[in-house]
């Protein structure tokens, strides 16, 4: 029964359909990424500078969606950047999530002290901006993965932590903890197999908008090249390798925007989706 | 009521407080020497020796850390290494050109965004609320630099009607165009968003209804009784818009080259300006905790079922 009524709003929800079907295509491009490009990303073809696409006039064979000015063709690079986009976006939003509900779930449950020293450590995250962070951390620190988590870590994970705790405290109270308690449950299994069923619901929701958040910070940093290492491409290291040639070759900025600009109405379109399907009460 | 307000107080200057540990921690784990780049590549070993010892860098890190703490108590942020002056006066320079763009994007959001989303909100579902939704959701998933680039695209090298970087504060304007674009299209998708649904959520409630009942007109109802309520989660969500636009602007700052916090903190972090990078860190987030304070009370006032902040 619930099955049939959560399949019917699946499919009555346009949004959600949307969604989910530019995400699962994302994720088909990333996984076989390799497989999918038809060149070599990086490989230099110093004859094949600044190819437009294939079918303007000036346009080469072989090259879809034309090369950029060291000849690299750039649907090649695009679904490489996918790839890359992809792997910091699902590794930022899961270590986001797991840090977030956890913290988020031991103020609301805890309360006191514990809830004031989480909650002002969200603050505090909030206060110091995703790109001021980004900057100082990536330049300072250089640019490896690990950095790149770690700003993506610091600037996420509180909105999971707000989010679990503010449904924490609106069910701590309700019986079936109560129960739990009377029957001698500790803390820790209350939090993690009573109360953190009960919050899925708003996560999946931050989850999916956290994606397409990730995805925009990650163009940016690596727009300024702190972001995916080089030569590995990434849709904001392409934005910023052609916008010196703006003028003469326009398409180099454009394909790799249209790329993000999708790949994040995706996951948006996905979040809300969600919200009216799993959520059908809150009109958000 | 002044309880609540001197709690939140306290809570921002803890929240200030820790975000100056946090970079003082930072800056001292940061790799290279702070010394290299004030000195001539041809300094002596003495003369390095004597600089540190000047900077106050060879005193242990708790040393180190009063020092500092004492400096920020007393409104000294620190001595740029990079321009040889005091980082306050460098930020106080700086402060004017991010301040300009930020608040005439702000107010020029506020005109725009909140009549799209009341106006999405009352219509739910027509045409019009469709295709401004629409226009919300591309431009919510347009990235940053996409759209500056985008812009200098078609202003300058297609259509050549605006200069493509400088800034030369409200003298020229036309410098401003862009970098105001670029700075508030996503937040005006964002408030707008919040606007439609707060308006749906507010006219959901039974005292809409009660007001329908009575034989108000449409009008008269969403004036006098749906407006201003479906008004309080847009303005802080504005807020938080205005203070995270206030100390995030790097990229845009970057690309138009507007001589804000953003590009100084860009060419602080090049130069391992360390006391540079620190204090536009704590300035950053102390200005972000302000405009969030500020919006915080005001809302208090104009709200006055919220009692406790």
């Amino acid at each position: 029964m619930q099955g049939k009524i959560m399949l019917r709003r699946i499919l009555r929800s346009k949004q959600f359909m949307m969604g989910l079907l530019l995400v699962l295509v994302l994720c088909f491009i990333a996984v076989f990424a390799d497989q999918l490009a038809p060149h070599d990303p990086n490989e230099y073809h110093p004859d094949a500078r600044l190819q437009a696409p294939e079918w303007f006039e000036r346009g080469r064979e072989g090259y879809i969606l034309g090369t950029d000015s060291t000849g690299r063709d750039i649907l090649s690079r695009m679904i490489i950047g996918a790839k890359s986009s992809m792997k910091v976006a699902l590794l930022s939003t899961f270590l986001s999530l797991a840090l977030g509900t956890v913290l988020g779930i031991i103020a609301g449950f805890r309360g006191g002290i514990l809830d004031i020293i989480i909650m002002r450590a969200t603050e505090v995250s909030m206060a110091v901006p995703t790109m001021t962070l980004g900057v100082v951390i990536m330049a300072i620190f250089g640019t490896s993965i690990v950095n790149l988590l770690i700003v993506m870590v610091i600037s996420f994970w509180m909105n999971f932590a707000r989010v679990a705790r503010n449904e924490v405290m609106s069910i701590r109270n309700r019986e079936f903890v109560q129960a739990s308690r009377a029957l001698g449950a500790t803390s820790a299994h209350i939090m993690f197999t009573q109360i953190l069923p009960n919050v899925t619901t708003s996560l999946i929701i931050c989850t999916s908008n956290c994606f397409g958040s990730v995805i925009l910070v990650e163009s940016t940093l690596s727009y300024l090249y702190l972001g995916v290492q080089l030569p590995t491409a990434s849709w904001g290291n392409m934005i910023a390798a052609g916008k010196d040639f703006l003028a003469i070759a326009p398409w180099t900025v454009i394909v790799p925007g249209i790329a993000l600009m999708i790949a994040v109405m995706g996951f948006n379109f996905l979040g809300d989706g969600l919200r009216d399907v799993l959520d059908p009460k809150q009109t958000r | 009521m002044l309880r609540s307000i001197l709690k939140r107080v306290g809570y921002m200057l803890i929240v200030v407080w820790v975000v100056s540990v946090m970079a003082f921690v930072l800056m001292r784990c940061a790799p290279g020497d702070p010394t290299a780049t004030m000195l001539p590549d041809t300094a002596t070993e003495e003369q390095r020796a004597a600089l540190t010892a000047e900077l106050g860098l060879d005193q242990p890190y708790i040393i180190q850390y009063l020092r500092y703490m004492k400096g920020l108590l007393m409104g000294d942020l620190g001595h740029s290494t990079q321009y040889n002056q005091p980082c306050a006066t460098i930020i106080a320079q700086r402060l004017p050109a991010t301040l300009c763009v930020s608040l005439i994007s702000a107010v020029i959001v506020l005109f725009i965004s909140i009549p799209v989303g009341v106006i999405s909100g009352v219509t739910r579902g027509s045409m019009t609320d469709f295709a401004m939704m629409f226009l919300v959701v591309i431009l919510q998933s347009m990235a940053v630099v996409w759209v500056c680039v985008l812009l200098l695209l078609v202003f300058v090298v297609k259509l050549d009607w605006l200069p493509s970087m400088g800034y030369y504060g409200l003298a020229k304007p036309q410098y401003l165009i862009m970098p105001v674009i670029a700075m508030g299209y996503r937040m005006c998708a964002q408030v707008a968003r919040m606007g439609r649904s707060s308006m749906i959520d507010v006219l959901n409630e039974d005292y809409i209804t009660c007001a329908y009942a009575r034989g108000l007109s449409k009008w008269e109802v969403y004036s006098k009784y749906a407006l201003k309520n479906s008004l309080i989660p847009v303005i802080t969500i504005y807020g938080l818009q205005v203070a995270a636009m206030l100390a995030g602007a790097v990229i845009i700052e970057q690309i138009f080259t507007i001589p804000g916090i953003g590009t100084m903190l860009v060419s602080a972090v090049n130069n391992r300006d360390y006391p540079m990078v620190q204090s536009s860190l704590i300035v950053t987030a102390a200005m972000f905790s302000l405009v969030n304070l500020v919006v915080d009370i005001a809302i208090t006032f104009i709200d006055p079922r919220i009692k406790e902040v």
